[in-house]
């Protein structure tokens, strides 16, 4: 077929790079080490649907990047998902399921099924074998009952009643495996999902700042951002700072003259004209 | 006429200075279903007859209206698969501009990205141009809109127009009764009179199919009962 459209550029990551740290490798040099991110994100499923949390901090090394950010990421109206790892890995994985459901929605005439995102996602974390790093964690309510699955950056999933993943992963889960049962109400999901993620919020560094909470039920979604918000910033001095002179001790002063380096032209009538 | 040795060449023009091809894709169009569409102050709405071939097909699995984007519905006068094709590729269109963008597609552009896409298929080798005229009806930022799509990917923004079988006779009526400062309501109501001009047989809420978007935004077919309602308020 003569088509004389432009083709769409091929999407994906290129591995060329591979083949050159590989080389340098082996000329001895070493790669950096990885920039580990930092998250608390949890999900657990409740009597009506699923709990979903998440802290806000992200980081980019030891510095705060964002106080503030968003890490639970909308699918469908019936299916959130929350990110860890690289937050350009998760905000772009997701964005591209949920045009996906969507598209799949257009052509069904049906609501999304959680299982559907999970092996959408999970098919295209495999493919890039672990390089996309992205550790999410799903959740919704379709026409076969609430579902909470997580997703690991090489593409295997766990389906589970409760779940945590991030650097914060372990206090949450310690919050969790002690104090979970089935056919919690409401606002004990809710309670117990917040204290999870004060967990991780307040032992692990790399999460921070406060909790987000999405509660998925039966024809309803509720995205609760900000919940809670646990660390508001205090000694603000309302007056404000001032630096009066001579309050920062001078050692030395020295003075250097700058040097004109272009001389100044006799003023001609060039402009005049 | 010299024009019948360049009619089977998309890619030839006639020396009339005529693609013949799009002119026969008219012909398709021009002997499909009757469809149609109003432009209201508040909404728009889309309406096509539902003929089917026997009593034996279950209407209930057939539906001439879609939706390409939450805001954006169409509805087609000619063939059914090729407008398929089209509903198709729009609503990837408009997926992949809302990941290029983060900004819903305005209708302007998603019709401007389906006339190109329907314009391709006038100028490429090996293929056929779509059998089909589309009305796309639509409600964001700039209010109601309602574009027409030829097959050779031409658009026009209309008030109110009509495609298909009955289209000199639905368009006259259209002409009559259209005012610029029509609400929806009374638009779905003129729509169903105009169907019902050249409508033949019992018209009922089985055999037509209505779509409306109103200031919510929210593009909806109606069920037949609905429809059913209206053809009441209409007698």
């Amino acid at each position: 077929m003569g088509r004389m459209t432009d083709l769409p550029t091929k999407g994906g990551f290129s591995f060329d790079l591979c083949t050159r740290n590989e080389m340098l490798l082996k000329n001895g040099v070493q790669m950096p080490p990885f920039r580990k991110t930092g998250t608390t994100i949890v999900g657990l499923v409740f009597q009506d649907g699923v709990v979903l949390g998440a802290d806000t901090r992200a980081t980019e090394g030891p510095i705060v990047a964002d106080k503030n950010c968003e890490k639970i990421h909308f699918m469908a109206p019936n299916i959130y998902c929350c990110g860890a790892g690289t937050a350009a890995d998760t905000e772009a994985v997701t964005d591209m399921v949920s045009s996906q459901l969507q598209l799949h929605r257009y052509a069904t005439g049906r609501e999304s099924r959680v299982v559907t995102a999970l092996t959408l996602l999970k098919s295209h974390l495999f493919s890039y074998q672990g390089h996309v790093s992205a550790a999410l964690v799903l959740g919704g309510f379709d026409v076969t009952g609430p579902h909470l699955h997580t997703v690991y950056p090489h593409g295997s999933t766990d389906t589970l009643p409760f779940a945590t993943m991030g650097s914060g992963s372990l206090a949450a889960m310690s919050v969790f495996e002690s104090k979970y049962r089935e056919g919690l109400t409401r606002e004990e999901g809710i309670e117990l999902v917040a204290e999870a993620i004060c967990a991780g919020i307040f032992n692990d560094l790399g999460s921070g700042s406060n909790v987000d909470v999405c509660v998925i039920t039966k024809g309803k979604t509720e995205y609760l951002r900000n919940y809670q918000l646990p660390n508001p910033r205090t000694y603000i001095s309302s007056k404000g700072y001032s630096f009066v002179k001579g309050q920062t001790e001078v050692l030395s002063t020295k003075i250097t003259p700058i040097q004109p380096k272009v001389e100044a032209v006799e003023a001609g009538d060039a402009m005049e004209e | 006429m010299g024009d019948s040795q360049y009619s089977f060449s998309l890619t030839t023009f006639s020396p009339s200075g005529k693609l013949v091809q799009i002119e026969h894709a008219l012909q398709a169009v021009g002997s499909g279903q009757t469809s149609l569409g109003i432009k209201a102050a508040n909404g728009v709405v889309v309406a096509t007859e539902k003929k089917l071939p026997s009593i034996l097909v279950d209407e209930t699995s057939v539906q001439k209206i879609q939706l390409m984007t939450p805001n954006i519905g169409v509805v087609y006068s000619g063939m059914g698969p090729d407008s398929r094709v089209l509903v198709r590729k729009s609503r990837k269109q408009a997926q992949q501009y809302f990941r290029l963008y983060k900004e819903a597609i305005p209708v302007t552009q998603l019709v401007r990205e389906t006339a190109a896409v329907m314009q391709e298929f006038t100028q490429s080798g090996g293929v056929r141009p779509f059998g089909v005229s589309l009305l796309i009806a639509g409600y964001d930022d700039n209010g109601p809109q309602l574009y027409q799509v030829d097959p050779s990917g031409s658009y026009f923004s209309w008030k109110a127009s009509a495609m298909g079988k009955n289209v000199s006779n639905a368009k006259t009526f259209l002409e009559k009764r259209y005012t610029e400062d029509m609400e929806l309501e009374d638009a779905i109501h003129t729509a169903i009179l105009t169907l019902k001009e050249g409508f033949e047989g019992q018209i009922s809420g089985k055999n037509i199919e209505i779509g409306i978007i109103s200031a919510d935004r929210k593009f909806r077919v109606l069920s037949s009962s609905e429809i059913d309602d209206y053809l009441a308020e209409v007698e």
